[in-house]
């Protein structure tokens, strides 16, 4: 008995000196690393490489590394990524940006996720270091923060982009929405689809059905077998790919003929697999393969081939690879590694080239490009059309 | 024994003074980096020292602690946003009236964040109360995801799954372990009350206790909503901490992250909720060093996001697995143990009782 008591306190003195000395080790880097500055330029990654977003924040990790290796150095320095997990989780999310600002980062990149990247803004902001989200696409990351940037467009303007596709392309007089009210990004969306798409067809009612799922349903056939009474024209289904394929499948086996819109999370393998010999499903993303928008995108793409030939393109590497480069542009219209000097440059961003289109910053630090429609045929993801931004 | 009793209240002050004065000096002389990681260890031993008395204390095995602290955050965020940042963030549906112009103050925010949240404790622990053991479990759990629904559906007054920012942040070291201290000395206070001895009957034989007169129903109920008010508090906390919150924070494996700290601690002992929440959020941000690319001994390792939480499990297993009553049973630190061995070894002074 009393030798288990002794072998507790002595398990709790080496944790707690194992605690100790970690955080003074720690220290020490960071102030050695503080010493050489001059030599290397910092750029902070934080994305969520373990939890649910993994998958998300590993492809724009990928787009990042591999703008990396392309172009390592910056005003004669050169570049080291430090990368922190955020475990999916806004309390981690939080510490890994405030570790990142304590390494010293000139810049800081990410995150996949939006509720992530509001989580890190305002520690950002706060110490005066820049960030460049690569894809969190809700309004409120930009908003009211000055430190925080983006090379994605926005939720509201990809709403407008799929109403104005579904009315001036589908001819669509009346449509059903099938949002997921768990996710921001589902239920922004659905907002500005509602609000376009009764302007463009100058009908209040134009929305003739709006259901509701959750985050994690399998079974949708109440709310599609509501959406089927009613006969849409279009039905507008943004979410995640996983809730989608089943949906997007269950609506057709009941016989819903209409197309299906979404948005650009469906570009997913996942869901290929489970939507891939069906029709008229449409879906707005940021970056297409088969139709280069501007010359960095034959870069990226070759890159990316000749380092995952195995592997399909995806925008979510784009966008990592866009935010990168704008970074690096940044810092060299600077020419300095001054933050403040830093968060200027990126601030006055015009027709800046990246893979993902002619990147223009507006006053929130949002983005304004051009966003590309996709349809699901025969097994694959098809470039359909590409939309400007008015 | 008189003598020894005044000893004792006389290092209980002197403890808390230099408990105080030690704060003060972190909020001074510490980076940002360390202070929000101390500052969640706070809350973490909050939150521990709250569920270990439901769980560890009064035997009740309630999952159901994440759902109260996301009434507590928004609570609390809801209460101390300014009516500016409200107007900006609600853009979906705006605010209701009522709660558009209201901005309190930090700390009765925090205090009405608790009591909202025990008032839920409340609600909740009417009908789950009359269950036991895992039943109580699954209807706890339940309760806390229909909290999480309500909250994503009621758009008007939680900003829905687009979640809340813009909350007034708070970064002292005094403040996060001023409400951290308070919770243990009321926790202390509560468990060697005549409350506190009539959880334990009941945590250790329901008939029993019910035999001898203590109202088990009502017992139950109080220290339910108890556990409910500081999981509110802690909350608020986390509220403050982030400065953003949204519904998806508050899903159940946040309550395991809880459970994992009152089994490590050592299930009726608050002392060890109090190592165990530090302990495991430090170690937490400590790990992070095996996730980076690294030589050893001329090998080249590259960095694998997620070896901290591999090494992690590791470490829970050897400690369920050979301490099975957790890092401190149903032990807490005392000054008399302090006393005890003052004689023969040195003092080891540390946490507060």
């Amino acid at each position: 008995m009393m030798s288990k008591k002794y072998l507790a306190l002595l398990a709790l003195v080496m944790l707690a000196a194992v605690a100790l000395v970690g955080c003074g080790g720690g220290e020490e880097q960071a102030s050695g690393d503080a010493a050489q500055e001059s030599d290397v330029i910092k750029i902070g990654v934080f994305e969520p490489l373990t939890g649910i977003n993994a998958a998300g924040g590993e492809m724009s990790l990928e787009g990042i590394e591999l703008a990396n290796k392309l172009y390592p150095e910056v005003l004669g320095k050169k570049v080291e990524l430090v990368t922190a997990d955020n475990k999916s989780e806004k309390q981690e999310a939080a510490n890994a940006v405030e570790r990142l600002v304590n390494e010293n980062v000139d810049v800081i990149l990410g995150s996949y996720g939006s509720s992530l990247s509001m989580a890190g803004g305002p520690i950002a902001a706060d110490a005066g270091v820049p960030v460049i989200g690569d894809s969190p696409t809700n309004p409120l990351v930009t908003k009211g923060n000055d430190y925080y940037y983006r090379v994605c467009f926005i939720d509201p303007f990809q709403g407008n982009v799929m109403a104005k596709y579904a009315v001036e392309t589908l001819g669509a007089k009346t449509a059903a929405i099938v949002q997921d009210v768990q996710q921001d990004y589902s239920v922004g969306l659905s907002k500005y689809f509602e609000d376009s798409f009764k302007e463009l067809t100058g009908d209040e009612n134009a929305i003739i059905a709006k259901v509701n799922y959750n985050t994690g349903d399998k079974d949708f056939s109440a709310q599609l077998t509501e959406v089927k009474s009613k006969q849409p024209d279009v039905i507008f289904a943004p979410g995640n790919f996983t809730e989608c394929g089943i949906l997007v499948e269950k609506a057709r086996e009941l016989g819903i003929e209409a197309p299906i819109l979404g948005g650009d999370t469906w570009e997913a393998e996942e869901f290929l697999n489970r939507v891939g010999d069906l029709n008229d499903i449409y879906f707005s993303t940021h970056f297409t393969a088969e139709e280069p928008v501007t010359e960095v995108s034959n870069t990226f793409l070759n890159k990316f081939k000749e380092e995952y030939p195995d592997r399909q393109v995806n925008a979510f590497a784009a966008l990592g690879f866009d935010a990168y480069m704008l970074a690096l542009d940044a810092i060299n219209r600077a020419g300095t590694t001054d933050h403040e000097a830093i968060k200027e440059a990126i601030a006055e961003t015009a027709d800046f080239q990246g893979a993902t289109g002619f990147i223009t910053l507006d006053e929130n630090g949002d983005a304004t490009k051009t966003a590309i429609i996709k349809k699901v045929e025969d097994g694959k993801f098809v470039y359909e059309s590409k939309v400007d931004p008015k | 024994m008189d003598n020894r009793k005044s000893i004792k209240t006389a290092l209980t002050i002197a403890f808390l003074l230099v408990a105080v004065a030690a704060l003060y000096w972190g909020d001074n002389n510490l980076s940002r980096f360390q202070l929000r990681i101390l500052n969640l260890a706070a809350i973490f031993v909050i939150l521990g020292a709250s569920m270990n008395l439901v769980i560890g204390f009064s035997g009740m095995f309630s999952l159901g602690h994440a759902g109260f602290m996301c009434v507590g955050a928004y609570t609390a965020a809801i209460l101390t946003m300014s009516p500016e940042s409200k107007e900006l963030i609600y853009y979906m549906e705006p605010i209701i009236p009522l709660l558009a112009n209201v901005q309190w103050p930090v700390i009765p925010a925090t205090l009405m964040a608790g009591v909202v949240a025990g008032i839920f404790g409340v609600l909740v622990g009417f009908p789950a109360l009359r269950l036991r053991d895992d039943y109580l479990a699954i209807a706890t759990l339940g309760f806390a995801e229909i909290i999480r629904i309500i909250v994503t559906n009621t758009i008007s007054i939680t900003n829905g799954a687009l979640g809340l920012k813009n909350i007034p942040s708070e970064k002292s070291l005094l403040f996060y372990w001023g409400f951290g201290i308070l919770t243990i000395l009321v926790l202390k206070a509560l468990i060697n009350s005549s409350w506190g001895y009539a959880f334990k009957a009941i945590r250790d034989n329901e008939i029993a206790a019910e035999a001898m007169g203590i109202s088990v129903f009502k017992h139950k109920m109080l220290s339910f909503s108890i556990g409910a008010f500081f999981a509110g508090i802690a909350g608020a906390l986390m509220a403050y901490l982030i400065t953003s919150i949204d519904p998806t924070m508050f899903r159940f494996l946040f309550t395991f992250q809880i459970v994992l700290i009152v089994v490590l601690g050592g299930m009726g002992s608050l002392t060890g909720s109090v190592i165990a929440g530090v302990v495991i959020t430090i170690a937490m941000e400590w790990l992070r060093f095996v996730e980076q690319p690294m030589s050893l001994m001329g090998m080249d390792i590259p960095g694998i996001p997620g070896m901290r939480m591999v090494i992690f499990s590791l470490l829970l297993l050897i400690v369920v697995l050979f301490y099975r009553q957790g890092l401190m049973g149903t032990r807490e630190f005392n000054w008399d143990w302090v006393l005890d061995k003052l004689g023969i070894a040195k003092s080891k002074e540390r946490e507060v009782s």
